[in-house]
């Protein structure tokens, strides 16, 4: 963007109060450039706008002093249109197919020959035969520019024989400079914005091409693109997040979808989890990602847990059962071999009698201490006594060990029958084949931990294990195959959905940046219209004011001009008042209004101050208009001609008339086609003046027979006579109140010399035959001038020729003084 | 005197040179010639066929023609070429000289007049 209109959007944020908004930033990084932008939304630091380049070499004032053309359209030998390099009006008249035409658009091809815009405007026919058919091997076409603050330029192209129109060669070169290109001259898009070129067919269109077409072409001059461009990045940065979310949630929906349907086809409870998770608010995207990615670890309550755990219940390794019956009954034979004896018994007769001997030790031989028994204690009881306590020692570790090892072979046996797990009560409320038998059996086999004696206990092993374990195999089949179909039902979508987590979790977080890309959106629209219409505001004052001149007796008003909507709602409002009847269409006008508002429109527009262009080129502004409105035209470009070198083509003497009648100052040129497609361009006099000037000619043309001159000056001064009565004739009308209308009704009656002079002498036509006397009183020579003039025309006159031109003139200039 | 003959080729002559004295005022100047041709033709016309309406209005004349030529269409062409030239020699408001198309047009129609008239007359 321009630095200029990035400062425009910066102050008008500064001056809102808007700049510590969180999209603020977003506004001017959008000024910057999209990459900015993704820069700013990314947290990144983006390059630093490169708001110097733009201010790129504005192009130079540019007035045409020279237009050459040879071999294009119409115009075949070279022909050289002089203009004066002034704001000035300049007209050039010629007939269509005269060539005139031709000069305007060579000037165009020159000009935008980079630009091929133009061309797409052309039809077919035109772009086939734009060459010359006279001269079809050479075309060129050249213009001479004199540049604002000295210097001249020249730019030129020119075609190889045979070469197509898009094919031409353009050069440009400022006098003492080297050559350089076209583009050089920093003209090619002030030839888009500004279009100093305003044709007929182009004014027409402009108006019928709908209303974003002129929207387009009215606001390009305003050099607001950028602000259209920055609109366009933060709508693309929204796009670009809120397209990702939209798919995201479109998947989301589609997972619900699956997931009720699955739900309804069977209850599944991972799949009712993550349902409840995926119609939270935020997609519960966590919780989702717990139930459905691969690596979960599903809830001990949930269904497939239970079927897990009890896919590995374990009945017990059949060896290990066999091992146990086997030590339970080695167990109970020693227990048997044990039975009787006291071990305890045997452990304190031992203690008492350690008891004893340590007494013995002490006190010597003695009566027994604890019954008084002879002979007591002494050193053969002492001695006996020792043995005794080692055999009653041996005794009481052979009975404890024989419980030991009973107990541990119990223990190992009862630990091999657990309750029946809890997980059955779980199954049961799965509903898994086999539960019945197995609680049964595995009932049965509990039992036997409740049995005391070890061979019972054994016998309770051999005989209800296998059962048991063929049972609980069955049931973890079935649990097995549960867990298996279960899967097969939910990992699909289970996988969808965690392949989903990622790009929805991305999704979401790159949509936290939509509200704040919209504010800024909506910000910059809205300041946009506003700063546009500001623009165009003194466009639409010219437009108006141009209106104005151009409506004359229309009773059409033009009031507000506005650009307004954006996208494909951008249009032009015109406020059109039709005889006092507001929100007229466009429908109700004439063509010749239409092209009068057209013209108003791009009037303004190609004269711009900032355009380079100092001139701007109207090819037959006057087709359709009424004569009245060419007067308005006519004062409508002596306003412009005062600050822009206005240069119009038109077909008819209509606007040169105007222009002659109103005092308006001008140059014009008069263009005419001969054989050979030789175009010939001469200045243009008044009529009055331009057949005296043709009559001298003729006689001066040494080598044409006389009695061609004879035939041919008469006509010419009969021509120059009407020429005056035809300018008196209409100045006097109007200036008595009458319509243009009225006076070329009046005109077309008068046909012919006699009654003209009637209608100028007498204001009546049919007076004709006062006539004569009436040119007498100029003295003998007029009336004799004047039937000469009329008869000469039919034949050959005999007089003297420059007596009648001098005559003729005379005459007319007292005609004009009437 | 020039016959109509020769007005027809001076006509020509005067379109197809290219000096610059010339220059822009050659239509108006082709047209006179045209018109006097054309007139000419129609006065031999009139005194080998029907002597007495030569000194007849135009208007008159090119009524007349029709039935005298036998060739309605080439009578219609006249009258057209007559029309146009006549309005060429003129002035009229806001109207210029007329283009080198029409020129050719009309000059054709009196040729083609005139070479009829030949075995008929000289």
């Amino acid at each position: 963007m321009n630095s200029d209109l990035r400062r425009l959007v910066h102050d008008r944020l500064v001056s809102e109060d808007l700049v510590q908004k969180n999209w603020s930033n977003l506004v001017l990084a959008a000024c910057d450039g999209e990459d900015a932008l993704a820069g700013v939304l990314s947290n990144t630091k983006a390059a630093p706008p490169d708001t110097e380049k733009s201010t790129v070499t504005k192009g130079t004032g540019a007035y045409l002093t020279a237009l050459a053309v040879e071999g294009f359209r119409g115009i075949g030998p070279r022909q050289t249109l002089t203009l004066t390099a002034a704001p000035g009006l300049t007209i050039i008249v010629g007939r269509n197919g005269s060539g005139k035409s031709s000069f305007a658009e060579a000037l165009e091809v020159l000009l935008t020959s980079d630009n091929k815009r133009w061309a797409k405007g052309r039809s077919k026919v035109w772009q086939d035969g734009w060459r010359n058919l006279h001269q079809d091997k050479t075309a060129a076409i050249e213009a001479k520019l004199d540049l604002e603050g000295g210097g001249q330029a020249t730019v030129s192209c020119s075609w190889d024989a045979g070469g197509d129109l898009s094919e031409q060669k353009t050069g440009a070169q400022i006098k003492g400079k080297p050559k350089t290109t076209l583009q050089a001259m920093g003209w090619t898009d002030a030839l888009e914005s500004y279009r100093p070129f305003l044709s007929y067919n182009e004014l027409g269109s402009m108006l019928d091409e709908g209303p974003s077409k002129l929207y387009d072409a009215l606001s390009l001059v305003l050099g607001l693109e950028d602000l259209v461009t920055a609109q366009a990045a933060l709508a693309e940065c929204r796009l670009a997040r809120q397209k990702p979310l939209d798919i995201s949630d479109a998947a989301r929906e589609q997972f619900v979808e699956q997931l009720k349907t699955l739900i309804a086809e069977e209850p599944d409870d991972r799949a009712s989890a993550c349902l409840d998770a995926l119609t939270t608010k935020n997609w519960g995207l966590d919780a989702v990602e717990k139930i459905a990615s691969a690596g979960a670890v599903p809830a001990a309550t949930q269904d497939v847990t239970v079927l897990t755990r009890a896919v590995a219940l374990d009945a017990g390794d059949p060896a290990l059962v066999a091992a146990a019956v086997t030590a339970l009954r080695a167990a109970d034979a020693k227990l048997k071999a044990v039975a009787g004896s006291d071990a305890d018994g045997a452990r304190q007769t031992a203690s008492l009698l350690e008891a004893a001997l340590n007494f013995h030790a002490g006190h010597g031989d003695t009566d027994c201490p604890v019954c008084g028994g002879k002979p007591g204690l002494n050193a053969k009881w002492a001695k006996q006594s020792r043995a005794q306590i080692d055999r009653l020692k041996i005794a009481a570790a052979a009975s404890d060990d024989a419980h030991r090892g009973a107990e541990g072979a119990r223990r190992k046996a009862i630990e091999m029958m657990p309750a029946p797990s809890k997980l059955l009560a779980q199954l049961f409320e799965i509903g898994v084949e086999g539960l019945d038998t197995a609680r049964k059996q595995w009932d049965a086999w509990h039992a036997g931990a409740s049995i005391k004696d070890l061979t019972e206990l054994a016998n309770h092993l051999e005989s209800h294990h296998e059962a048991f374990a063929d049972a609980l195999d069955d049931l973890k089949t079935a649990a097995a195959a549960e867990l298996k179909r279960r899967e097969d039902r939910w990992r699909p979508i289970a996988q969808s959905i965690a392949g989903w987590i990622d790009l929805a979790r991305d999704a979401r977080a790159k949509a936290e940046d939509i509200p704040r890309i919209k504010d800024a959106e909506k910000w910059l629209k809205d300041a946009s219209a506003d700063i546009r219409n500001q623009r165009f505001a003194p466009i639409a004052d010219k437009a108006m004011k141009t209106w104005e001149h151009l409506r004359q007796q229309s009773n059409v008003t033009l009031g507000k001009i506005e650009l307004v909507g954006t996208g494909t709602k951008r249009k032009v409002s015109l406020d059109v008042t039709v005889d006092g009847v507001a929100g007229a269409a466009l429908g109700v006008m004439s063509q010749g209004e239409l092209h009068s508002l057209a013209l108003s429109l791009f009037l303004p527009r190609a004269t711009l101050p900032e355009s380079p262009f100092r001139f701007v080129v109207i090819d037959d502004p006057v087709q359709s208009m009424d004569p009245s409105r060419v007067d308005g035209l006519a004062r409508a470009l002596e306003e412009t001609a005062r600050t822009r070198q206005v240069i119009v083509f038109t077909h008819d003497e209509r606007l040169p008339e105007a222009v002659r009648r109103l005092g308006i100052e001008s140059r014009m040129f008069m263009v005419t086609r001969r054989p050979g497609s030789v175009v010939e361009v001469r200045k243009s006099l008044d009529p009055v003046r331009a057949h005296i000037e043709d009559a001298l000619a003729l006689v001066h043309t040494t080598d044409l027979p006389n009695p061609v001159l004879r035939r041919t000056v008469p006509g010419f001064c009969r021509a120059a006579l009407e020429s005056a009565l035809i300018g008196v004739i209409r100045k006097r009308q109007l200036l008595a109140g009458k319509t243009h209308g009225e006076v070329d009704e009046a005109l077309a009656k008068g046909g012919k010399l006699t009654p003209l002079a009637a209608l100028a002498f007498f204001d009546d036509r049919e007076r004709g035959s006062e006539v004569m006397a009436r040119l007498n009183k100029y003295g003998g020579w007029a009336g004799d001038a004047f039937k000469q003039c009329n008869e000469g025309a039919h034949k050959e006159y005999a007089g003297d020729l420059k007596q009648l031109i001098n005559d003729s003139e005379k005459l007319a200039e007292r005609i004009q003084a009437l | 005197m020039l016959g109509h003959a020769a007005l027809v080729i001076a006509a020509r002559d005067l379109m197809e040179r290219t000096d610059p004295a010339t220059a822009g005022l050659w239509p108006r100047a082709t047209a006179l010639l045209a018109r006097q041709a054309l007139e000419g033709a129609l006065d031999d016309f009139w005194r080998k066929r029907s002597p007495g309406v030569e000194h007849c209005s135009m208007k008159a004349q090119l009524l007349c023609l029709p039935h005298y030529l036998g060739d309605e269409e080439l009578a219609e062409r006249v009258s057209y070429a007559w029309a146009g030239l006549s309005g060429a020699c003129h002035q009229h408001p806001y109207e210029l000289p007329p283009t080198l198309v029409e020129l050719l047009g009309w000059l054709g129609t009196v040729e083609e007049l005139a070479a009829g008239l030949k075995p008929a007359g000289n």
